[in-house]
């Protein structure tokens, strides 16, 4: 008997025009793995949100259709009440955390749903520990890396021990190595598993079935090979294949930017210790490492955004650095005047670089009104459209779908002639698509060039 | 010490700063906070101490200018409508003081709690005030989430080529900060809901007993807000 009965889902959001979820019916067995695929805003997260019960209980709007789960009707059962059967990780960490010790957080949910006192500590210790995370406990929440504190969110969730974990986009803020070590991880839960991914590749080597998403329509539900052959015609980006070395010519353009033996601390912490990097005109490097690395800090340190306690920075012309959260792009009132902050208030030029990214029709709207997707596309614009010498993007590909992904490429490799651009990125991918050069950071030790 | 006597005994801190009458006193106790506030790492406790700290002096520098006290008079200046001559006398700079010093005190108070105590152990010590308390600690840490929502901006301006500085380039940033921070609110309640919370039938993790050092600052709480208002 299938675990979750979801059938004739349509879902409109408040004020909104168009649904989200448009006709959905589909059915997860107990044990399953199912990936949701799909561009940015194609109703992979509202998915989740309906099977979480919090569409529409928590969010509101039109919701028709019958969603199941274990044979409870969400419609006729709060969230709340849903918690232990479900349980739920959300895309940013840092939104979902109550308490300020890592223990705490995790004994949260047990505490909600009524586990007997003295299950409460080792059901938590427990959870942690299948996380990887056992080492966290005691940290305070705050001073943790975004990396550890998705993976305290997942031990919260796991500590519940549901019937029917929802991941959305769990991935984000991991390297490699550590999105690897989830899906080994949901391989062996003996639990079904609804995971929204926008970096395919793994998702499609662990799961058993995948249901694609387009315009709050299903696409596609289809086992893993099945599916992996409808993607490969009808959508080949979702589809990586092994990452294509580009061509290995040095770039011999002026250096724009130069860190020699730098070193920088947080407080007490080491950021990054004696590392040096130089990045030439006309050259795009991708720095990759795993979290804690401080690939961040060299980022900042090369825009100028931090100064070095040990070493020498030097860089020729003006640089630009895109943060990783595109929630700090929301600073002006509409969007065009939020890519002009950076130009003096040159509104014409706000819409050409808004055009160059596709959010043609938009310049209107309160960058607060926008998608998330839509918003990592504001915060892209805002700095590209100050056209500087030394481009620093942080994590440009999170949370972005493979077909803009693609687009992003392009768009940096066009402008690369006129500039050095750094991109610091967890997507192999990715930067085996836009970069020269990659350089890899070690965790606290100096860069590997290759 | 637990969490619970340890706010008792900052709160009968705060009650003596504001039922004492001696200056002496309450200077004994801004300053026996400070040095309680100095046990915070120094990234996390300059902005509680230099906002405490401005506000008492801001009280000590304004207030002489507006009271009417009488005594010694040390300086006079113009006399403005409503509020009359600008003038300091001695009794007014003592006044002034007291008032400072009181308001430090308070501040400082806060500060020990939002810095020092583990908000989490006071929020399960709740009881049946669970949800009272625990909007006390998501608004405790409002603070220093704000202030890093604050550097991000700045952050993200400055990676633009944009300085943000003075009191126009702050003020640009309040808007945003309080969108920012009702997003996260509904983001966390989503969060809350969906990890069960509000559901009946609740239970709590087992909390350790209290020692001999709590019943003592329970007990010192009591007599700091007796003698504040009798020996003080």
């Amino acid at each position: 008997m299938a675990l979750v009965r979801v059938q004739g889902l349509t879902y409109r959001h408040p004020d909104a025009e168009a649904p989200a979820l448009d006709g959905v019916s589909l059915e997860v067995q107990p044990g399953e793995l199912v990936c949701v695929l799909g561009p940015s805003g194609s109703g992979k997260s509202t998915l989740l949100r309906a099977l979480a019960g919090l569409v529409p209980h928590f969010h509101g709007g039109a919701f028709a259709g019958r969603v199941e789960i274990g044979g409870i009707d969400t419609r006729t059962t709060r969230p709340s009440e849903l918690a232990g059967v479900v349980a739920s990780v959300f895309q940013d960490p840092e939104d979902q955390v109550v308490f300020s010790q890592v223990e705490n957080e995790v004994e949260f949910g047990l505490e909600n749903i009524g586990v007997p006192p003295e299950e409460i500590r080792g059901r938590a210790a427990a959870a942690l520990e299948s996380v990887g995370a056992a080492h966290l406990a005691g940290r305070p929440t705050p001073e943790i890396s975004a990396g550890e504190l998705q993976r305290v969110c997942l031990a919260s969730a796991l500590a519940l021990g549901p019937e029917l974990l929802l991941l959305d986009e769990p991935t984000s803020q991991l390297d490699p190595d550590g999105a690897r070590a989830l899906f080994e991880l949901l391989g062996e839960l003996q639990l079904a598993v609804v995971i929204s991914e926008q970096r395919p590749s793994l998702p499609l080597e662990y799961c058993d079935r995948v249901v694609f998403l387009e315009g709050g329509r299903v696409l596609l539900d289809a086992p893993r090979d099945d599916a992996v052959r409808w993607l490969a015609r009808n959508r080949p980006a979702y589809v990586e294949t092994a990452p294509e070395a580009r061509a290995g010519e040095e770039v011999d353009g002026e250096v724009v930017s130069l860190l020699d033996d730098v070193s920088f601390s947080y407080g007490g912490e080491t950021g990054v210790e004696s590392t040096s990097l130089r990045v030439r005109r006309r050259e795009i490097v991708a720095l990759t490492g795993p979290n804690g690395s401080g690939k961040t800090t060299l980022a900042k340190l090369a825009a100028g955004l931090l100064e070095p306690g040990l070493g020498r920075v030097e860089r020729t012309g003006r640089a630009a650095y895109l943060s990783q959260d595109p929630g700090r792009y929301v600073v002006a009132e509409r969007v065009d005047e939020e890519v002009a902050l950076g130009i003096g208030g040159d509104l014409q030029r706000a819409r050409r670089a808004l055009g160059l990214v596709g959010l043609d029709g938009l310049e209107s709207r309160h960058p607060r009104d926008l998608s998330s997707g839509e918003r990592e596309r504001v915060a892209l614009a805002s700095v590209l459209v100050t056209a500087p010498d030394l481009l620093i993007l942080d994590e440009p590909t999170r949370g972005m779908d493979p077909d803009r992904k693609s687009a992003l490429a392009a768009l940096l490799r066009d402008g690369a002639g006129r500039r050095a651009t750094l991109v610091v990125t967890h997507d192999v991918a990715f930067a085996a698509e836009v970069a020269d050069r990659v350089v890899s950071l070690a965790r606290r030790r100096e860069a590997v060039h290759a | 010490m637990s969490p619970v006597p340890a706010a008792a005994l900052l709160g009968g801190l705060a009650a003596a700063a504001l039922l004492a009458d001696r200056t002496v006193s309450v200077a004994v106790i801004a300053l026996l906070l400070l040095a309680v506030c100095m046990r915070a790492p120094r990234r996390r406790r300059w902005p509680y101490l230099v906002g405490t700290l401005a506000s008492g002096l801001v009280l000590f520098l304004f207030s002489p200018l507006l009271g009417s006290y009488g005594g010694v008079v040390y300086w006079e200046g113009p006399s403005i409508p409503v509020v009359g001559v600008l003038d300091v006398t001695s009794t007014e700079l003592g006044e002034a003081l007291f008032q400072g010093l009181r308001l430090a005190a308070v501040g400082l108070a806060f500060a020990a709690y939002a810095l020092l105590l583990d908000h989490d152990r006071l929020l399960q010590a709740g009881g049946r005030l669970r949800r009272s308390v625990l909007a006390i600690a998501l608004a405790t840490r409002l603070v220093p989430t704000l202030e890093r929502d604050a550097a991000g901006y700045v952050e993200a301006l400055r990676g633009r080529g944009v300085e943000v500085s003075g009191l126009r380039g702050g003020a640009r940033l309040l808007s945003p900060l309080l969108a920012g921070s009702l997003e996260r609110s509904l983001n966390l309640a989503e969060s809350m809901e969906a990890r069960g919370f509000g559901r009946p039938g609740r239970t709590r993790a087992p909390r350790p007993a209290w020692r001999r050092i709590d019943r003592l600052a329970v007990a010192a709480a009591v007599l700091l807000v007796f003698g504040g208002a009798v020996w003080l």
